[in-house]
């Protein structure tokens, strides 16, 4: 066995992943190469930070939180169904309201209004007998005639 | 309270199960967050996030199912967004770069540390190291890797976590292994710690 292959080797000679004869081998020269034996060593180290990183001790307050923010979530969810509410329901509605006073209204002012001008020019009062007739003749007996 | 009866409870909604289901379960899932994402802190703010998706949806819990299997896909997907909405590796630097400034930073911290007994300065810029070469695996191999070290699940119920076969995960155990095994070996040569 040369250094290229042990390098190539090493990670898994390490986790335990060789067979025996693979092992013997990459023993052996480790036995021989200090170079490869100090990279090994390195390599030994750095791996085992995975062992000493699983956590053996539990955080006491953690299932405090989980509920504290399933309580907290639970309130903006219902800010958002209320968001929801409002912008897919309430909102329409407003606007459907305000067309239909706009059509009410349009219909209102559209109507013709008794329009009283006495009290103008000479002119106008001549004109004024003649517009009350058309407004107090129904449309059935214009029709008649 | 059994593995049964506590689903049964949380399907009716019951606190106390819930509670007990975390008290259960939370080292699991601290652990395989923390060996995906590498910090305390995020890791255990994923696995709060991920005991809350299982009691909303608990009622789509199948009753054959492996309750392990369930928390341990949750969690590996929860992190997986977590480290896709948090990637603050630079696309411009490089790994080695990347462990550097690491380390450097923690050598500062070291030295405004140097009364306290228990901070190894050695250790900590070892994890970095660790740490930066799990990051720098691809997806699925990142996730056998992490089940594997952190959980020390074996290959079958690694196959079963991830849904695939057992070939597949042997596969990408190995290939994550020698992928390490390269960035070790470069910054050993560099002397990068
Ligand atoms: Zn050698």
């Amino acid at each position: 066995m040369n250094c290229k292959t042990l390098h190539k080797e090493l990670i898994f000679f390490l986790e335990g992943d060789l067979p025996l004869e693979k092992r013997e081998q990459l023993e052996a020269h480790l036995n021989e190469c200090p170079d490869c034996a100090a990279f090994a060593a390195d390599m030994k180290k750095t791996l085992q930070v995975t062992e000493d990183e699983k956590s053996t001790e539990v955080n006491p307050f953690f299932y405090t939180r989980v509920k504290a923010k399933l309580e907290n979530s639970e309130t903006q969810h219902i800010g958002i169904f209320e968001k929801v509410f409002l912008r897919k329901v309430l909102q329409p509605v407003f606007f459907s309201i305000l067309l239909i006073i706009g059509v009410y209204s349009g219909i209102k002012i559209g109507q013709p209004t008794p329009v009283n001008v006495f009290s103008s020019t000479q002119f106008d009062q001549e004109t004024v007998p003649y517009l009350n007739e058309m407004e107090t003749e129904s449309i059935e007996t214009f029709l008649m005639e | 309270m059994s593995e049964a009866e506590i689903i049964e409870k949380l399907k009716s909604g019951s606190e106390p199960a819930f509670k007990q289901l975390v008290e259960n379960y939370q080292k699991l899932v601290v652990n395989t967050c923390f060996g995906m994402v590498h910090n305390k802190h995020d890791a255990e703010d994923i696995a709060q996030d991920v005991f809350i998706e299982v009691y909303r949806s608990i009622h789509k819990f199948r009753a054959d199912a492996k309750l392990s299997t369930w928390l341990y896909r949750i969690a590996v997907n929860r992190s997986l967004n977590f480290i896709r909405d948090n990637k603050k590796r630079k696309w411009f630097q490089s790994f080695e770069d990347s462990v550097e400034t690491k380390t450097k930073a923690l050598q500062n911290l070291a030295a405004t540390k140097s009364d306290h007994p228990g901070f190894q300065l050695e250790n900590q810029q070892r994890a970095v190291l660790l740490h930066e070469a799990i990051a720098a695996l691809p997806k699925n191999q990142k996730v056998a890797f992490t089940l594997s070290k952190y959980e020390d699940l074996s290959y079958s119920e690694i196959a079963e976590v991830m849904d695939l076969s057992v070939s597949s995960v042997e596969s990408l155990l190995h290939r994550a292994k020698k992928n390490l095994q390269k960035k070790l070996y470069r910054c050993y040569k560099k002397k990068c710690l």
